[in-house]
């Protein structure tokens, strides 16, 4: 029997995190921590695709960084967007 | 500088070099992103304009659906990564079968996909129920014109399973994935 590689390693955690990111939603009450808690699951997953899927852990970290960059840019408007109504 | 010079320096894509396939789905990948990421940042404001609508809008999709059909997505990925590893280490048999894989789950994404949009239409939703609708099917229909896209290419690599043309083909479809990713709890889930 082989073993699991990075590959396989980054598929469980992608499932393990989309399972996660369903099951989420009726447990938190409070939608500010509820979204902070389902975006940066998506951010995670994000990472390890960019990295492990897409094989950026090897290139310059330029391209890394422009990835993370846009992961990071539209989950963090996505969130500051629902705060901004919840808050309001 | 002659084109004899070029040929020695390299193909002439710079830094583009650096990153695993044909530089040339690079430059599609980073422009799907930048049009994927104003859309969303479209939807985003327009969410915060009309929290009502969206979130009356977002209460009637089926999340469950959308969660199943993310695990399909990733899979697909994960057999697309495997593709790839098996085509760098000459295993070009191996690699079709990865890519076969990569591409019949694609396939059920759009499956599930279309049943998700017969039940919401069946329903009486439409491009024109409310501001919801309109960016909620621009965007889930340009993702999916992506995956079908992303299929074609993966089934256009699949015939010679080499290794340049399998990282190119695989590297638009974790582009697919990705942008699903990010898309998913912004769309069905985020309060």
């Amino acid at each position: 029997m082989t073993m699991p590689d990075r590959i396989d390693i980054t598929w469980i955690v992608l499932i393990g995190l989309a399972l996660a990111t369903i099951l989420l939603p009726p447990l938190m009450p409070r939608p500010l921590l509820g979204n902070a808690l389902l975006l940066a699951f998506a951010a995670l997953k994000g990472h390890r695709i960019a990295l492990d899927f897409m094989d950026l852990r090897a290139v310059p970290a330029l391209w890394r960084g422009l990835v993370a960059t846009w992961i990071l840019t539209v989950l963090l408007l996505a969130w500051l967007a629902s705060a901004i109504v919840v808050l309001i | 500088m002659s084109t004899a010079d070029c040929e020695q320096q390299g193909t002439g894509w710079g830094i583009l070099e650096d990153l695993p396939g044909d530089p040339m789905i690079w430059v599609l990948i980073f422009s799907e992103l930048v049009a994927f990421g104003l859309f969303l940042g479209a939807f985003t404001v327009a969410r915060a304009i009309h929290p009502a609508v969206f979130a009356a809008g977002q209460a009637t999709l089926d999340s469950n659906l959308a969660g199943l059909n993310t695990i399909v997505l990733v899979t697909s990925g994960w057999a697309a990564a495997r593709a790839t590893k098996a085509a760098r280490a000459g295993e070009r048999q191996v690699a079709r079968y990865w890519i076969f894989g990569a591409m019949a789950l694609g396939g059920l994404f759009i499956a599930i996909k279309l049943a998700e949009y017969a039940e919401e239409i069946g329903r009486g939703v439409g491009l024109e129920t409310s501001p919801f609708f309109t960016l909620y099917f621009l965007l889930t229909g340009f993702h999916l014109l992506h995956v079908g896209l992303g299929i074609v290419i993966l089934a256009v690599v699949c015939r010679r399973a080499e290794v340049s043309g399998v990282e190119t083909g695989t590297a638009f479809w974790h582009m697919v994935d990705l942008v699903w990713i990010v898309m998913f709890p912004i769309l069905y889930l985020a309060k």
